[in-house]
């Protein structure tokens, strides 16, 4: 049977195990409210944008081509049609922490999923997040490589971070003619729960719905091509910055519910060990009163 | 033909003005500024830094942006800027001294800046400071 003192020094560190993970939940829920907030800000640009490009469908269709066989820069953005088949980028958004529940498992489960669908493909991979990129570092395959990576950005995600993040997708998929590039990540659906996301980020789908006065002929000041030139990389940047923060609230909430769910078994756990503590303690001075009796008993007798 | 557009003003960060309707819009176009009214041909414009105000009611209201493109469509102006502050708010005090900041960091080459960055900034606060400038008149 365990002593007493192994029972109370058991107690004692859940107890202070526990405290850990409360403070851990209470540093998530504080941050999360100012997350949302900024993640409700930025959700604005990125879906007025998508709707704008949706708007100059036509346009994006009817411009103008060199005759050579070659694309030019914003159709390479749309429709993509000189792109190698056999190349393939992939963001993966993780957290940098553990102690999130599932949240970075589900991630790399996806993502090993898409790789080994794809192996036979050149994948390059952009990893934010520690996690992902010390996962996605050690697989040894000679089509994946990790073209970029940042770890470090959570909690405090900023635009300029979205913005070298688009920069390096937009390069990379131009100068290696890309087929496409995929994101997951982990949406912000509710305090409770995440949802797993995988979807194509470039090229842009042109097949949103068609609005009625989708035959609007559109002036461009200065010249379509500029514009174009302007508007890519800034709806990239949008996508990337309304990611990163969804990503953000959702590790935030994951680890709160984490780290709330812990704490609550810990504090099981201590119970169920007290009452332990409780009995040995009773079987010991049960014990000697025995002796005691037994004693005075054999004195008398 | 309606007498109204409806004026959205986004950035990145955060949408200043949310389908607000108002009676005329100039915008800082990158070949000058251009007023848009009512019933305007469908656009797309790109943007300097400058100043952006809107006419709502009688009154103006005037921001800084700072570059970016608008979209004028179905009589909806969406103006999507790198950076937008609302004209009252601006405090000629603070970008004085963000420009002798970034000054000083330009004029130390030992230290490890980003002199794109700096540049930016001294560009950005002289371009709030002149709106500023002509909105007091």
């Amino acid at each position: 049977m365990e002593s007493l003192r192994d029972i109370r020094q058991n107690i004692k560190a859940i107890r202070s195990t526990q405290q850990i993970m409360q403070t851990m939940k209470m540093i998530s829920s504080a941050r999360i409210r100012k997350a949302q907030q900024t993640m409700d800000n930025a959700r604005p640009f990125a879906k007025k944008m998508l709707d704008m490009v949706a708007d100059l469908k036509q346009e994006v269709l009817a411009l103008p081509e060199p005759q050579d066989g070659t694309e030019s820069w914003a159709s390479r953005f749309f429709v993509n049609k000189t792109a190698d088949a056999g190349k393939i980028g992939l963001v993966v958004i993780t957290g940098d922490k553990g102690l999130a529940g599932s949240f970075n498992a589900v991630i790399l489960r996806a993502a090993v999923a898409f790789l080994k669908e794809n192996q036979d493909k050149e994948i390059a991979v952009f990893c934010i997040g520690k996690k992902g990129r010390d996962f996605i570092g050690r697989l040894k395959h000679k089509n994946i490589k990790i073209v970029y990576d940042s770890v470090g950005i959570f909690p405090k995600i900023t635009y300029a971070h979205a913005e070298l993040l688009g920069e390096a997708v937009m390069k990379e998929f131009f100068h290696n003619k890309l087929a496409s590039v995929t994101l997951i990540y982990n949406d912000f659906k509710s305090m409770g729960s995440q949802r797993l996301v995988q979807q194509e980020l470039l090229p842009f789908s042109l097949d949103q719905e068609v609005k009625q006065n989708d035959e609007t002929e559109f002036l461009f000041e200065p010249n379509v091509s500029e514009i174009f030139r302007l508007l890519v990389p800034r709806l990239i940047k949008a996508n990337m910055y309304r990611i990163l923060l969804e990503s953000q609230a959702a590790n935030l909430a994951a680890t709160m519910n984490a780290m709330d769910a812990a704490s609550k078994n810990a504090s099981d756990l201590a119970d169920a060990l007290g009452v332990k503590l409780n009995k040995v303690r009773q079987a010991g001075i049960t014990n000697e009163i025995l002796d005691i009796v037994n004693g005075a008993n054999a004195l008398n007798g | 033909m309606p007498k109204t557009l409806t004026l959205n003003l986004i950035t990145p960060q955060k949408q200043l003005l949310n389908a607000l309707p108002v009676q005329a819009v100039v915008l800082p176009a990158a070949e000058g500024e251009m007023g848009v009214l009512p019933g305007h041909i469908p656009m797309v414009v790109k943007l300097d830094f400058g100043s952006l105000r809107y006419t709502k009611d009688g009154k103006e209201e005037e921001f800084a942006v700072l570059g970016g493109f608008a979209e004028i469509l179905r009589n909806a102006v969406n103006v999507f800027a790198e950076g937008a502050d609302l004209a009252d708010e601006i405090n000629e005090e603070e970008e004085k001294q963000k420009i002798k900041r970034a000054k000083e960091s330009l004029s130390n080459k030992d230290a490890d800046i980003d002199f794109e960055l700096a540049e930016l900034e001294i560009k950005q606060a002289i371009a709030r400071m002149k709106v500023k400038k002509r909105h007091l008149g």
